[in-house]
């Protein structure tokens, strides 16, 4: 400060200040106007995605919700604020200040953060394959009851398709993994076969392949989680300036754009998911995302024991439906028999 | 079968039914018409009639009813009460074997693909109600029950290998299935006529159960893989036969090989399969089978490589000894992967769906695809990683093997898969050739920041020109491939690149000289660096108060420069002819400063003027010249053989010029002014060397030794 050395007086020094003061203010509008901005953009985009404008009356009950073209227009969000994010960060600053603490510290958690998402995509990705494979099972399962009139060959080849979707359901998720469920596929599996004849099936059990390392031994995208959103503290007093903000709201889409994801789509090791990750309640920005993040956790509480419902109901009709079969191929012989003997 | 069901119904409407359809047959063309061609004349005769028609005459035998199979009692129970029923007709009891039976199936099934289509397409009522009259011939019974019972017996032995021993009864299997997949399709037409939902359903049984049965041997064959045992030399050498393979699969008398571990029979084994499975409709199976199998032995070869999966955050936080180790694991993975495993995965694909081209290509591709990604990742993740010099020829490895080993790849692909493939695989090569450049220029970060006030003791070469030109000197190892990463990946301006390298501006310029356009963007940015370094070096030369010994540092270095240049071919011809001179004559240069600074005052003493008034020689003059000769030389001596020129050539350059011009003046000197000097006392006292001592010491010169001095000899 070569003007303070030049002008040691009180006086010089007040006026020093006052400009300083001024200059700071013109820089702090400019940066709240921005920062307003980055919220509103942030927030509206998130907004939308609650309330497709096709369906206004039931923004969450729609069919879209959590569907592979929401994930999509989710991630296509992130995208939009990453791209605004990195413009507020680059565009007309002066490279110097990024290096500076505090940013410097948080960026480098932001980076952190990024590359621990791209982890999660690619355990997201292998989700969609399984997924890709489970559709493929239950194509079977749809084409083989679809057969009119049904027979007893249709239903045993449904049977045998749905046991393999439960099964692989049920290796898929190690949060619905419960013992429970795995016997109970494991046991319909059998008295499946059992009944259908007395060959075994080997399909059940590890015809699927199985999600745990896509990424890596031990990866757990649970866990990626709660590392990404564990050091992401709400800025204090004088850190809630400048850029502090920005890089805070960014990363808090982020993690929750992630956590969506590995809700919605089985992930390598998913158990305790919806305890890692809570978005502060007092900014605007957040109030969209808080609400998706509410529904998506009912969803995900509900989706378990659905969906072992739902499977469970399926295979039990499907085995019902054999049964069916099986007597009415029985009571046909003994009608048939009994008829036949009646005509001769 | 159908005979159940047809008896089912009271006796009035299958009446109706053959009156309705005999009023249709009149009408015109219909399945019946031409199912009489060649079985019967009417359809609404009784079967046992088509029992004895001219069709079935081959290899039917007369013989009392079938007992012999437990497993279809029913049928046989109810085939007798057939036999009752019929007793008033002449025939004969039959008794069908699968071959006989076969041929009518095969002649029944054409007959009855052979019409519905146009009728199905044109009248679509009209023709179900000519299916309602259709008969099913009770050879169709016949048939069924004779394939379930191979069915049933299959069922008892499968999953245990039983296949291949018996090649005929395999065959016969698989032919039968075949059939029961063709009457399946045959039979769809008639799907809705409640009569031959019967037979329709235990036919649809009979094939479920069929294709369980070739499904598990589909799979039991594909988990049944032949590693080694197929050779026993390779046992013993375990991971050698890895690098092996490449030529193994040239050798023919590996054929297993070929196939991954398959032998040619299991290959045809399976190929049979799949191929009745796909026309029976089970595709869906098969393919998922052959995708789980496929799969987890893809899996099995990364675990043989020896290449982990490593999660992109883990990439960044490893310690780069350890993530170095990685790199050649990933290197060996990815080409052999490339070269071998998806050739032949390919291969293997396209033998057993031969004829489903589709089909193979896209398993292959599935299976391919998240092994290339897993990849491809770990390429990224160590692009992402945080960038250093040392890092450089690793990357470089790493983009000679995306750069060699894809492309090839791509010919395997489906085109969609190709362009997804082409555009990771770029991707993947740009992140490191970017990288690489990075580092590379990095190099120009550290020749500046290299500030250091603290001279070299001696004058010795730099540890920084050290570090730049072996770095140098091993980017000549790479040259082509950092031209290559230079051309190709400084142009690409990454809309999220904020640091883009400086010289791309620079290698505008260049080109905008006609001189320079052959120049590379590498060898621009190579001169960079040693521009860069001669310029450091030049700063820190002047550290030395002593411009002797900052001419030798100028020395050294330069010397260390050029012959590291000078090593390396590549290198040599990258800074060029012009370069070389210019180094050359600096390096004269700072040897004749050196001459000038150290040797000039010296030779000074040895100069005539002065010594002599009007011819005669003035003694104090003299004594004082040889004083300060004696001096001067010793002071020499004493701080230059503690400087350091280790470039022997250098250092005995050095020598013989000193040596040049200092003993002949001295000799010269000598001869000319040594006798005007009292021999004994006065000349042990001033010529305190002969010639051949400064000789000596002049050779004791830049050797590093503080030790050694002119004062220890007499």
């Amino acid at each position: 400060m070569p003007a303070t050395e030049n002008q040691p007086s009180f006086l010089g020094r007040i006026s020093i200040r006052r400009n300083q003061i001024i200059a700071m203010d013109g820089n702090h509008e400019q940066e709240l106007e921005d920062l307003e901005l980055f919220q509103r953009h942030i927030g509206d985009r998130f907004a939308e995605l609650t309330s497709p404008p096709d369906n206004q009356d039931s923004p969450f009950s729609g069919e879209s919700f959590l569907s592979i073209s929401w994930l999509r227009k989710l991630v296509d969000v992130l995208l939009c604020c990453e791209a605004e994010f990195k413009a507020a960060l680059i565009m007309g600053r002066d490279p110097s200040q990024i290096s500076k603490p505090p940013l410097d510290r948080l960026l480098s958690d932001y980076m952190e953060r990024a590359v621990k998402a791209l982890d999660i995509c690619n355990a997201v990705t292998g989700g969609v394959d399984s997924i890709r494979e489970c559709q493929k099972l239950a194509e079977i399962v749809v084409s083989a009851l679809e057969q009119k009139p049904i027979g007893d060959g249709q239903v045993k080849r449904a049977k045998k398709a749905l046991s393999a979707l439960m099964s692989a359901s049920a290796i898929d998720d190690k949060e619905n993994n419960h013992p429970r469920y795995a016997e109970r596929t494991w046991s319909f599996g059998r008295r499946g076969n059992n009944s259908g004849g007395n060959h075994k099936d080997r399909t059940n059990h590890g015809s699927f392949r199985s999600l745990s390392m896509v990424v890596a031994k031990n990866w757990s995208a649970a866990k990626q989680i709660q590392a990404m959103s564990s050091n992401l503290a709400v800025p204090r007093g004088g850190e809630s300036t400048g850029l502090v903000q920005p890089v805070y709201i960014m990363s808090n889409v982020m993690v929750f754009v992630m956590w969506a994801l590995v809700a919605a789509i089985p992930c390598q090791e998913r158990s305790g998911l919806l305890t890692h990750f809570q978005i502060p309640k007092q900014f605007g920005w957040a109030h969209a995302i808080i609400g998706m993040q509410e529904k998506i956790g009912e969803e995900w509480k509900k989706e378990g024991e659905e969906r072992d419902e739902k499977l469970e109901e399926a295979a039990a009709q499907v085995a019902e439906l054999a049964e069916i079969c099986q007597r009415m191929e029985e009571g046909l012989v003994a009608f048939t028999a009994a008829d036949q003997r009646g005509v001769s | 079968m159908e005979r159940h069901l047809s008896e089912k119904h009271p006796p009035e409407k299958q009446l109706s039914n053959v009156s309705d359809s005999s009023d249709n047959r009149e009408n015109g063309t219909s399945i019946a018409t031409t199912l009489n061609a060649d079985h019967h004349d009417h359809p609404e005769t009784e079967t046992c009639d088509q029992l004895a028609s001219p069709s079935l005459k081959a290899g039917v035998k007369v013989e009392e009813t079938d007992n012999t199979s437990h497993e279809i009692e029913e049928v046989d129970q109810e085939e007798k009460e057939n036999d009752e029923k019929i007793e008033d007709n002449p025939p004969p009891e039959i008794h069908y074997t699968l071959e006989t039976v076969s041929q009518d199936i095969d002649q029944f099934i054409t007959a009855l693909s052979a019409t519905p289509k146009d009728a199905k397409e044109t009248t679509v009522e009209e023709s179900k109600d000519e299916k309602m009259s259709m008969e099913i011939p009770v050879f169709v019974v016949k048939f069924l029950d004779l394939v379930e019972e191979k069915v049933a017996k299959h069922e008892l032995t499968e999953g245990k290998g039983k296949w291949g021993q018996n090649p005929e009864e395999d065959s016969s299997f698989l032919e039968a299935v075949n059939r029961i997949s063709k009457l399946t399709s045959s039979l769809d037409g008639l799907r809705s006529d409640p009569n031959h939902a019967a037979l329709i359903s235990r036919n649809g049984g009979i094939q479920q159960r069929a294709m369980a049965c070739l499904e598990d041997e589909f799979r039991f064959t594909l988990e049944d893989i032949k590693h080694n045992d197929q050779d026993p030399n390779t046992d013993a050498k375990g991971k050698q036969h890895e690098a092996d393979r490449c030529v193994v699969q040239e050798s023919e008398s590996s054929v297993t090989d070929n196939f991954l571990g398959y032998s040619d029979d299991a290959v045809s084994k399976l190929n049979r399969i799949a191929k009745e499975m796909i026309e029976g409709g089970f595709e869906s199976e098969c393919c998922q089978v052959y995708m789980m199998i496929r799969g987890q032995a893809f899996d099995e070869c990364f675990v043989e490589i020896g290449f982990e999966k490593i999660s992109i955050d883990e990439v960044q936080k490893m310690q780069w000894e350890a993530l170095e180790r990685e790199i050649p694991l990933w290197i060996k993975a990815v080409k052999e992967y490339a070269s071998i495993y998806f050739v032949k995965e390919l291969k293997l694909a396209e033998a057993i769906f031969s004829n489903y081209s589709s089909i193979s290509s896209s398993l292959f591709s599935n299976l391919t695809r998240s092994v290339l990604i897993q990849l491809l990742n770990f390429a990224e993740a160590v692009a992402m990683t945080k960038r250093s010099a040392e890092k450089l020829f690793k990357f470089l490895d790493m983009y000679e093997t995306l750069r060699d080993s894809l492309p090839a790849m791509g010919a395997l692909f489906s085109e969609e898969y190709e362009n997804e493939l082409k555009a990771e695989s770029t991707t993947a090569r740009c992140r490191i050739g970017e990288a690489a450049i990075c580092m590379f220029c990095d190099l120009e970060n550290s020749i500046k920041s290299d500030t250091g006030k603290t001279p070299v003791p001696g004058g010795a070469v730099h540890p920084l020109t050290r570090y730049t030109m072996n770095y140098v000197k091993y980017a000549g190892e790479y040259i082509a491939t950092l031209e290559q990463v230079f051309r190709e990946h400084s142009k690409i301006e990454r809309a999220d690149s904020t640091s883009r390298p400086r010289y791309e501006s620079e290698s505008q310029n260049f080109n905008n000289d006609d001189d320079e356009e052959t120049q590379s963007p590498f060898s621009n940015q190579l001169m960079r660096v040693m521009d860069l370094l001669d310029s450091n070096l030049e700063a820190k030369s002047k550290v030395y108060k002593d411009i002797s010994l900052s001419c030798i540092f100028m020395m050294n270095n330069g010397r260390y420069i050029v012959q590291k240049i000078k090593g390396s071919t590549e290198i040599r011809q990258m800074m060029g002819d012009p370069w070389c001179r210019k180094k050359s004559s600096e390096l004269r240069n700072y040897h004749k400063n050196y001459q000038r600074e150290t040797w000039s005052k010296l030779l000074g003493c040895l100069g005539h003027e002065g010594l002599q008034v009007n011819g005669k020689v003035i003694k104090p003059v003299l004594k004082e010249r040889f004083k300060s000769f004696n001096m001067l030389f010793d002071e020499i001596h004493k701080t230059q053989s503690t400087w350091v020129v280790s470039d022997e050539q250098l250092q005995s350059e050095l020598r013989v010029s000193i040596t040049a011009v200092v003993i002949p003046a001295y000799r010269s000197f000598m001869g000319r002014f040594s006798q005007y000097l009292t021999a004994g006392r006065q000349t042990e006292k001033y010529i305190k060397y002969q010639a051949d001592d400064l000789e000596t010491y002049i050779d004791e010169l830049f050797d590093g030794n503080p030790a050694s001095g002119a004062r220890k000899r007499p």
